[in-house]
């Protein structure tokens, strides 16, 4: 219904709280009682505070390359919110949030990023994907696991996320033209954060907005604003519902602001300004949800310490991360097949010999 | 604990980067994750967080202050106190460098290569050609089964190849071939009746290695004296009772090594050793005496420590706890090393003279014959003497034969008349 | 004369070459405001224009079909792919169109065509960062296959690249491309594709490598010439088409000969170096050839990366079994 009203030819977002966190939209405002609203604030907060310590983990040379969500925050818990435990999370490599609210532990996401591929192999999270370094190619994943769904009749749905850069790749597209043919139960997000590295979405595609590209497949596409959880929540309820109900995909664009760096290795300031930075910073998801709540009086919690407690939380799996067992030669081979061939066999035995020498000689 | 957090390499490829704020100040205690100081890099200005909880006992470098990746920035009295792993990976200094991804690896400060260009190095084969034979795999293997150097046999095949044929009509052997050949075929083949094979033990090994060094290195020159004992015989057996009840095997061999310290006293070069890698001689202050010992597994030369600091009970003490120890096997590195001189004593078995081999890098060794008695004169008149042989082998390198000489004629006064070294 | 890296001797290389002919263009994913994201391409946006040098949608395929369709169109493009594991997108224009329009116009079309990337492993890196795919392109027949190994080979074998009328493929070994500084001519030059280049001469074992390998293989024969070992080193420079004579020569020479690459072992570089001494130097062959390679396993990420990584030491093993045979 809402992808009638708010159709991406006309250029329409759907937004449901302003800057200020006031309700501009009463009619669509989700029924959602205080205690799910104040739970989705503290996961946004522990996001954001996760996501600081990571990229602070990474200047102390603790942990590699890092890929900030900073901002982006809102898209994730809204989604998050929705995804039930069977419901499949494909990812591209900029939600962490939504990774947290499935059951990844930050100590799996520090173990990722301090180079060793255990951190992908999740061990509470069920029908998650491991991030997706290969730009977009994650979406055609997603259209089989839709496929699957339907031909086994399951009760899933499938959340898959791209970035506007990503929406260039020939996979977005032939992904989507499958979908609709095959009316796949699968939520396509394009969280829009403005950049693809330092390329500005206005040098990415000349199309008036990225959710318009669903009618080429014959899907419903909506445009929202990301940075508003309110609204995030209702546009992927419905599409969750539309997709539940056996009406196949939807493709929603997210508008929001990537606030940090394209890694822990990129300088923004390179190629946009502090202007246009504190510009969207007036739309910061948290921000404007936490006016929300104040609006409403309905939390009292000491913030500050609540913070503190996260971080001596996400710290101690920092710790944790840092200590498990060091890679060894056998992780090196062990996943390549299911079956290790011999030649595979032969190559590890031989680099044993290799290292008992050096052992000896250097 | 005391930490000093250097400044990181962040992998942006830094190689330094210059202070332009700081945000602690020494004595404040701060928390790990909380900002220490904002620094300007090639790439982006940056704040560096603490790795730790603690106080700020020190900051290093002052705002416009430049410092290098590794550097100390602050140091940290922090509450552990096991030592926590800040770095992930030791990786070389990184300079800056753009990458989005990855941490990349900088020149940094050192030279640049010089230019290239094309073609100054010829392959240039015909050289080592000259020298190779041709051939196939099949006939390399064969003629190493067979143990010949291919390279010396005239190749007839093709191209000038060395065939099969050539490798079998060089093996028919001439007369002395076959003979060698014959030996070879029986060490190899390891007949029984003639021959048993034992693999080499460790300490064997070692003793070859250590005497053919020792042969290769120095020249060898021995001396011979011999020394009329008889003075020391009625010493010793005069302190036999008082040794017994301190529980002291009393030999001749302490005084040996009381008159041969006293000598090296006055005979530097006999304890010394020549350094030629830094054209120096090494004269050495202490007079760690090694005493050869016999065990079953072969030679072990034991060291007494500073024997000049000790009296003739408490080196006959010392000699027999490094036997025990070397007979049972139980000898420390420790007891081993930093020998300045060294004794061997076969009289015990049987020897008389003998042209002892030097520990090397050691200047000199005594050996000890049996003691024997002969006919010697004394104030004209023939009398039964006791007469000790001593075979004295010096590095000539260093050690001249007029020294060689004095010092053991020193030896030989000291043990003719042993009172003479409580003398000294 | 001047200091570069082989970042600036690129950058170097594309400036002369930009400047002299106006049919040259430059374009890539951040290629152009930016400079790149190893930034290659920094300030020549700014200095020839938007035109020339820009940035372009996210999308490898495109890149590199687009480039195809203006190398046939009167221009001399120079694209470039981020990373070598994002170059497979591309890969089928590359074996389906660009390597075959000459020969499916007979002649009729060239694709003077250069498609650049950094390539190859050593950087802690996420996956697709650190891959070595020279062998999956220089088994397509109609394209060339470059690999430099310092800042005065980048710079003159690029310019060649550009002025060749054949596409080829430019790859920059990526571990390298700040950690060696040379000195190089400002002036142009050009080096010949197809040619190796004999760097140390030896007697007792040829040791063939190229990219970021060179430098572990000079570490390595330092430790060779300790336990006295004399080897011979070559720079392949090009994979394809490759110098089999001055493999031949040096080989005839030794009697042995290693090959060294990070890519996996079977059916790489090292199986066809292999193959080359077998046909061209069999009777000289006096141990068995030998590749130091990758395993057959996709490259670990940072943590297992020293396990899969060539260094120093490995390949002084190999030299000492092989020199032992």
């Amino acid at each position: 219904m809402i992808f009638k009203t708010f159709n991406p030819l006309e250029d329409k977002t759907l937004r449901i709280i302003d800057n200020d966190g006031k309700i501009i939209n009463k009619e669509l405002f989700p029924d959602l009682d205080n205690e799910t609203v104040i739970k989705a604030y503290k996961s946004m907060l522990y996001a954001r505070t996760a996501d600081e310590m990571a990229i602070s983990y990474q200047r102390q040379g603790r942990m590699y390359t890092y890929p900030p969500n900073m901002g982006q925050e809102a898209i994730h818990i809204a989604s998050g919110l929705i995804m039930r435990e069977n419901d499949w999370l494909v990812p591209a490599f900029r939600e962490l949030g939504a990774m947290l609210a499935k059951g990844v532990s930050m100590k799996e996401i520090f173990i990722y990023y301090m180079g060793n591929e255990q951190g992908s192999n999740f061990k509470q999270a069920n029908h998650v994907l491991p991030i997706c370094v290969p730009i977009g190619s994650q979406f055609l994943h997603a259209t089989g696991i839709g496929y699957s769904i339907n031909y086994q009749k399951k009760d899933e749905v499938v959340f898959s996320f791209i970035g506007d850069g990503g929406t260039s790749e020939g996979d977005f597209s032939e992904a989507l033209n499958f979908a609709g043919v095959w009316k796949v139960p699968v939520i396509y997000i394009i969280q829009n954060n403005q950049y693809a590295i330092s390329v500005p979405v206005q040098n990415q595609t000349k199309s008036i907005n990225l959710a318009v590209k669903a009618v080429a497949f014959g899907l419903p596409g909506i445009k929202v604003d990301g940075n508003d959880f309110f609204a995030m929540y209702v546009a992927c309820k419905e599409a969750f519902e539309h997709a539940r109900a056996g009406e196949g995909a939807v493709l929603i664009e997210a508008l929001t602001y990537r606030k940090g760096a394209h890694t822990t290795s990129d300088d923004p300031t390179k190629y946009r300004t502090k202007e246009e930075e504190q510009e969207w910073d007036k739309t910061d998801p948290l921000i404007r949800m936490k006016r929300y709540i104040d609006n409403e009086g309905i939390w009292n919690e000491d913030e500050e310490k609540l913070i503190e407690n996260y971080k001596q939380e996400i710290d101690k799996q920092f710790t944790e991360a840092e200590n498990i067992t060091p890679y060894q030669l056998e992780d090196v081979f062990e996943y390549m097949y299911d079956e290790m061939p011999d030649i595979l066999r032969k190559q590890k035995a031989e680099y044993k010999q290799f290292q008992s020498w050096k052992e000896k000689r250097i | 604990m005391r930490y000093i957090f250097n400044f990181p390499d962040i992998g942006e490829g830094l190689e330094e980067g210059i202070i332009l704020e700081w945000y602690v100040t020494k004595g404040q205690t701060i928390k790990a994750g909380q900002a220490l100081v904002n620094m300007e890099t090639d790439k982006v200005v940056t704040d560096i967080p603490s790795p730790k909880n603690g106080m700020i006992i020190e900051i290093f470098g002052n705002i416009g202050e430049t410092i290098h990746v590794g550097s100390p920035l602050v140091e940290i009295e922090t509450e552990e106190s096991v030592v926590v792993k800040t770095e992930i990976a030791e990786k070389e200094v990184l300079e800056e460098g753009a990458a989005v991804m990855g941490t990349m690896e900088l020149s940094g400060n050192n030279a640049a290569l010089p230019s290239s260009d094309e073609g100054s190095l010829k392959i240039r084969p015909e050289a080592a050609l000259a020298t190779k034979a041709l051939a196939t795999p099949l006939a390399r293997a064969m003629a190493r089964e067979l143990k010949i150097d291919i390279n010396n046999i005239a190749g007839t095949g093709p191209s000038g190849r060395v065939t099969k044929e050539d490798i079998q009509n060089y093996n028919i052997p001439s007369q002395s071939n076959k003979i060698v050949e014959r030996n070879e075929s029986i060490l190899q083949e390891g007949l029984t009746d003639l021959t048993t094979f034992e693999p080499l033990s460790q300490i064997r090994k070692a003793i070859a290695k250590n005497m053919l060094n020792s042969k290769q290195n120095t020249a060898h020159m021995t001396l011979f004296e011999e020394v009329e004992i008889s003075e020391l015989m009625r010493i010793r057996e005069k302190f036999k009772q008082k040794s017994t009840d301190r529980d002291i095997k009393l030999t001749y061999l302490p005084f040996i090594v009381k008159a041969t310290v006293q000598a090296l006293k006055q005979y530097r070069s006999l304890n010394s050793q020549m350094d030629l890698e830094h054209d120096r001689m090494i004269y050495k202050n202490r007079y760690n005496i090694a005493i050869a010992v016999d065990t079953p597994e072969g030679l072990v030369v034991p060291v007494i420590r500073d024997a000049d600091k000790l009296s003739i009970w408490q080196i006959a003490l010392a000699i027999k706890e490094l036997s025990d120890k070397a007979r049972n096997r139980k000898l420390t590195l420790d007891d081993m090393k930093e020998g300045t001189f060294t004794l061997t004593n076969y009289g015990s078995i049987g020897g008389i003279f003998a042209t002892p081999v030097i520990n090397y890098p050691q200047a000199g060794i005594l050996g000890i014959g049996r003691i024997i008695k002969k006919p010697v004169i004394k104030e004209d008149m023939i009398i039964v003497g006791n007469v000790l042989p001593l075979s004295l082998s010096v590095d000539h390198r260093i050690v001249d034969g007029g020294d060689a000489s004095r010092f053991i004629n020193l030896i030989v006064e000291y043990l003719s008349d042993p009172v003479l070294l409580i003398m000294e | 004369m001047s200091v570069m890296t082989i970042v600036q001797a690129i950058n170097n290389a594309l400036d002369i070459k930009l400047g002299e002919d106006k049919t040259i263009v430059v374009y890539g994913e951040d290629a152009g405001k930016e400079g790149g994201v190893f930034r290659v391409t920094e300030g020549l946006q700014r200095k020839y224009g938007v035109e020339r040098v820009f940035d372009s949608p996210l999308a490898e395929s495109a890149i590199v079909g687009t480039g195809l369709g203006m190398a046939l169109s009167g221009l001399r493009p120079i694209v470039e792919l981020q990373f070598d594991g994002f170059t497979y997108p591309a890969f089928n224009q590359i074996i389906s169109n660009v390597s075959r329009m000459h020969n499916r116009s007979r002649g009729m079309y060239k694709v003077p065509l250069v498609i650049r990337f950094p390539y190859g492993g050593g950087i802690n890196a996420l996956e697709h960062h650190s891959e070595s795919p020279e062998a999956l392109y220089a088994h397509i027949p109609g394209i060339k296959v470059v690999i430099p190994s310092t800042p005065h080979d980048a710079k003159g074998l690029l310019i060649s690249a550009i002025e060749s009328n054949d596409p080829v493929i430019f790859m920059e070994p990526k571990r390298i491309y700040r950690a060696i500084k040379q000195e190089v001519s400002e002036e142009k030059f050009s080096i010949p594709i197809g040619k190796a280049k004999v760097l140390t001469e030896g007697t007792n074992v040829t040791v063939v490598a190229f990219g970021a390998m060179i430098r572990e293989c000079q570490k390595a024969i330092a430790m060779a010439n300790q336990a006295g070992i004399s080897v011979e080193l070559i720079d392949l420079r090009t994979i394809y088409p490759i110098d089999k004579e001055t493999i031949a020569e040096s080989i005839k020479k030794t009697g042995r000969i290693i090959i060294v690459a990070e890519a996996p072992e079977s059916f790489g570089v090292g199986a066809e170096l292999m193959a080359i001494a077998n046909e061209e130097a069999f009777l000289y062959l006096e141990a068995p050839p030998k590749r130091v390679m990758g395993f057959d396993t996709i490259v670990p990420m940072a943590k297992g990366e020293p396990f899969y990584l060539i260094t120093p030491e490995r390949i002084f093993y190999e030299i000492e079994r092989t020199v032992k045979f």
